[in-house]
């Protein structure tokens, strides 16, 4: 039985806000080329896993049931299901299509992602995203929102570790300056300095506008398959699935131990790099999906990358950003990307695949082999981390 | 009538007695007969044991800052009159950990592992929420 999960397949749409630009008009796009990208027939996908679009009913609809390979026509469709687990959505989409996989349901399953949040009201998208992930009795009516609880956790890490302002700040100079390189964010050409990301508003101390996450549209698809028919695609080369862990916090931030979703992110990589059969020396590019700074901190100090508290200055040294020495989140994260809801972490596993198969341009990381790509939901819920190579083992 | 415009907490059966305290200005936290766990939130059952045995213990009100975060936009606009709003996790000394709001004070005088006090204010004829305050008033 071929086992394994191998993405061989990828497509994307530029993240913008651009109501003009349908979900259908996305979905469609990323599906028909992350097939062609495969180089298979329609007619091989056996399954479609879609990460649940969030606040969009309709659409939530359409692919909850089965409209996706009715409209694509695709003969060789088993099954379809959508998964939601907030930004850990696609990982969760993975873990599916893989268990399709290693049953023998499936050869091929589809991923797609579309999301159109510009179409909203801004008063909805607000209320959608105060309301989402908060306790209805013991955070919203205090007027906690997702930055306002961002910021708690921000300012105690700061308080802990002694990160500056201005250390913090370098992540998201560090990310938009990768994200000034890639044509798929809405922020390319864009690049911040240090000054804009400081003078810019308050929304919620210690985090000003630019460290907060700008709701966009986008989209994208990926092409799954197993391990064995994956190294007879091509030239073989593919980010082959090679280690997985997860752990779970809790729904509510302030219940939390694991403040900084540190202790999360070690066990999780360590879990995962286990089963790889690696370390994290080992490893040439972190992915990290937290849409807030301080993930882009504590991912490295509990990956073990950096000391403890430490993950503040590697950014300040510009250790992680292009050029450094210590490369993360070369799409930009949510911050750097635009964040396009539930299946926002579709890109980052998109842009593993790129920066395996060396084809993310000026952003490429020279001999990018392995990949550790590490996902989050809700608001910190849980933090799911898996180790991708361009080899199977 | 009252005519306060923010969203009230969506009240449970085993919460219902939190907030009968908050309108007696007292600070309820759930206790583990059982285990002798002292719980927040109010479950209903026990998040240690699963027991169902809880009961109420008064909270002394007195916690520390443990961390904040001084909003000044983003939120609906019910609450724009009050912003900006000071959020705070503050630790109670019965070792539980809840979200407020701080109230008269000055954002730039807050330090985490200040010490402050719980203040009740009148929502409804029904609902009184709990805020805190710093204990020792900042001239
Ligand atoms: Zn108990």
């Amino acid at each position: 039985m071929s086992k394994g999960l191998a993405i061989v397949g990828i497509a994307e749409v530029p993240t913008k806000r651009d109501p003009e630009r349908t979900r259908w008009d996305i979905l469609l796009e990323v599906c028909v080329g992350a097939v062609r990208d495969a180089g298979i027939d329609k007619n091989e996908i056996n399954a479609v896993i879609s990460p649940n679009p969030m606040a969009q009913p309709e659409m939530q609809n359409d692919m909850a049931l089965g409209k996706i390979p009715d409209v694509l026509g695709l003969k060789g469709c088993r099954d379809i299901c959508i998964a939601n687990a907030g930004g850990t959505s696609n990982t969760n989409c993975l873990r599916l299509a893989q268990e399709l996989i290693d049953s023998g349901q499936a050869n091929f399953v589809l991923i797609p992602h579309t999301t159109v949040q510009s179409d909203m009201p801004p008063a909805d998208l607000i209320n959608f995203f105060a309301t989402a992930p908060l306790d209805k009795q013991w955070e919203y009516p205090w007027g906690v929102s997702f930055n306002g609880s961002m910021g708690l956790i921000t300012n105690r890490y700061m308080y802990e570790t002694g990160a500056s302002q201005e250390q913090m700040a370098a992540v998201t100079v560090g990310l938009r300056a990768w994200a000034a390189m890639d044509p798929m964010s809405i922020f390319y050409g864009k690049p911040l300095t240090l000054d804009d990301v400081l003078e810019s508003r308050m929304v919620s101390t210690p985090l000003h506008a630019r460290e907060c996450n700008l709701l966009a549209d986008g989209g994208g698809a990926m092409v799954v398959t197993s391990h064995e028919i994956a190294r007879q695609m091509g030239d073989g080369r593919h980010a082959y699935k090679l280690g997985h862990g997860t752990r779970f916090t809790s729904a509510a931030p302030f219940t939390r131990e694991d403040i900084f979703f540190r202790e999360s992110y070690r066990a999780s990589s360590q879990d995962a790099l286990k089963q790889a059969g690696m370390t994290i020396d080992d490893i040439d590019l972190r992915q990290i999906y937290g849409a807030y700074p301080f993930t882009q901190c504590s991912a490295l100090e509990g990956y073990g990358a950096v000391p403890e508290n430490q993950g503040a200055i590697a950014w300040a040294e510009g250790r992680c950003g292009p050029g450094g020495d210590l490369p993360c989140t070369t799409m930009g994260d949510a911050i750097g990307r635009g964040h396009t809801g539930s299946g926002v972490s579709m890109a980052f596993y998109i842009d593993c695949v790129r920066q395996i198969r060396g084809e993310a341009g000026e952003r490429q990381i020279q001999n990018c082999n392995n990949v550790i790509v590490t996902t989050s939901g809700g608001s910190g819920m849980n933090t799911c981390t898996t180790v991708f190579g361009s080899e199977p083992r | 009538m009252s005519n306060y415009q923010k969203p009230l907490p969506v009240i449970q059966p085993h919460s219902a007695a939190f907030w009968e305290g908050t309108r007696q200005h007292k600070l309820m936290i759930q206790h583990c007969r059982d285990c002798d766990s002292n719980i927040f939130y109010p479950r209903k059952h026990c998040p240690e044991c699963w027991s169902e045995n809880l009961d109420w213990i008064e909270s002394s009100g007195k916690a520390k800052v443990f961390s904040f975060s001084v909003t000044y936009e983003g939120l609906e606009p019910m609450f724009q009159q009050d912003l900006p709003i000071i959020l705070a996790w503050v630790d109670l000394p019965e070792g539980v950990r809840m979200c407020t709001n701080l109230l008269n004070c000055d954002p730039d005088e807050i330090e985490i592992g200040m010490e402050v006090d719980v203040v009740f204010q009148q929502a409804t004829e029904d609902i009184t929420i709990p805020y805190f305050t710093p204990s020792s008033p900042v001239v």
